[in-house]
């Protein structure tokens, strides 16, 4: 034990004499931009080139969902697995409330839960905002979900999972919810696609904005307000799908009883 | 060029303070404050992810590292022991 702390103590004053010396001198940036770099910057919000622009002027979320929109898709379905994973072990996807839960028995002080009662509808609008404003400023649907799941998180923690329950928050609906999210997010990726089909154009898979050779995408504009084509309804989708997947897992970790 | 050298600096204050973080989170017998404590040194790593210029993975980063792994870890050591044992 002795060792570890001296080995421990003597990285801390490493690292500090290494930031304080070394850090500044070699890890500034510098002012030149790779053309890789100035692509994206260039082509993110550009309507003087309606063929490479995205029309977002969030260049995160542009390069997430659509420069390099499949592997976003295919990081949806790992986190889709992993999820499943979870549920499989549990082994209990179907959970009724118990009818003899008499709520404020249950859970911490009443200053911890009046606090909560307060606190998790703004979580969830702040979530809501960070999710479906993924397209105009920093953010996007796994920021929003991730952070809209916290709400039934210390719900579950400060009151208990029955209250969540009592509340129609079951693991039936998340699961809808879920569902609904990843159908959206696979109608979202082929949307371009099937309008192209319907109108007899050259549409692909995946694709937002128009391009050469194939001149019909999404609009970047709903009613005057900007969407960015597929952004806004893939960070929606990739929302409803996070927040609901995280959720459906809390409560079914939570339910699992100790066997013996 | 004063400002870029005092950005560092908070950076580097910043990266050390998260190392005590996770030195008081390896050491603490009590396993509810090592949580706590790993959820301090998150948020440091969340504000060096701001100072770096990256808002969304400090947006990731705050809700999964600060919300949601203290709240699971909880529920895992409300069903074993609080204290680490020998």
């Amino acid at each position: 034990m002795k060792l570890v702390e001296l080995v421990l103590l003597v990285t801390l004053i490493l690292s500090i004499a290494l930031l304080l010396t070394f850090a500044y001198m070699y890890l500034t940036p510098t002012s030149e931009i790779r053309n890789l770099a100035v692509f994206y910057l260039v082509t993110t919000y550009n309507p003087q080139l309606p063929f490479y622009t995205v029309n977002s002027p969030e260049a995160v979320t542009a390069i997430v969902w659509d420069y390099r929109g499949l592997d976003t898709l295919f990081e949806t379905a790992v986190f889709y697995l992993a999820l499943i994973a979870a549920l499989a072990l549990a082994r209990k996807l179907y959970v009724e409330a118990t009818p003899e839960f008499n709520k404020g028995n249950e859970g911490l002080s009443v200053i911890v839960k009046t606090v909560t009662k307060i606190t998790s509808p703004m979580i969830i609008a702040v979530g809501a905002s960070i999710g479906l404003h993924g397209h105009l400023t920093p953010g996007g649907g796994f920021q929003g979900g991730a952070t809209i799941a916290v709400a039934p998180m210390i719900i579950i923690i400060i009151f208990s999972v029955l209250y969540l329950l009592t509340k129609r928050v079951t693991t039936e609906k998340m699961l809808l919810l879920r569902s609904l999210g990843l159908i959206g997010i696979g109608l979202t990726a082929i949307s371009a696609f099937i309008i192209g089909l319907i109108a007899g154009r050259t549409t692909y898979v995946f694709q937002n904005m128009p391009k050469f050779d194939a001149p019909l995408g999404l609009p970047d504009k709903l009613n005057g307000v900007l969407i960015s084509g597929t952004l806004w309804f893939f960070n929606l989708f990739e929302m409803l799908a996070v927040a609901s997947g995280f959720t459906m897992a809390f409560i079914v970790l939570m339910l699992v009883k100790k066997e013996g | 060029m004063i400002s870029e050298t005092i950005v560092y600096l908070i950076m580097a204050v910043i990266g050390v303070l998260s190392t005590i973080a996770v030195y008081m989170a390896i050491q603490e017998r009590d396993l509810v404050k090592a949580v706590i404590y790993s959820a301090v040194q998150s948020s440091f790593y969340a504000l060096l992810y701001y100072f770096l210029m990256a808002p969304d993975i400090v947006l990731v980063y705050l809700p999964v590292a600060v919300g949601l792994i203290p709240g699971v870890l909880l529920i895992l050591i409300s069903k074993t022991e609080r204290w680490e044992k020998e």
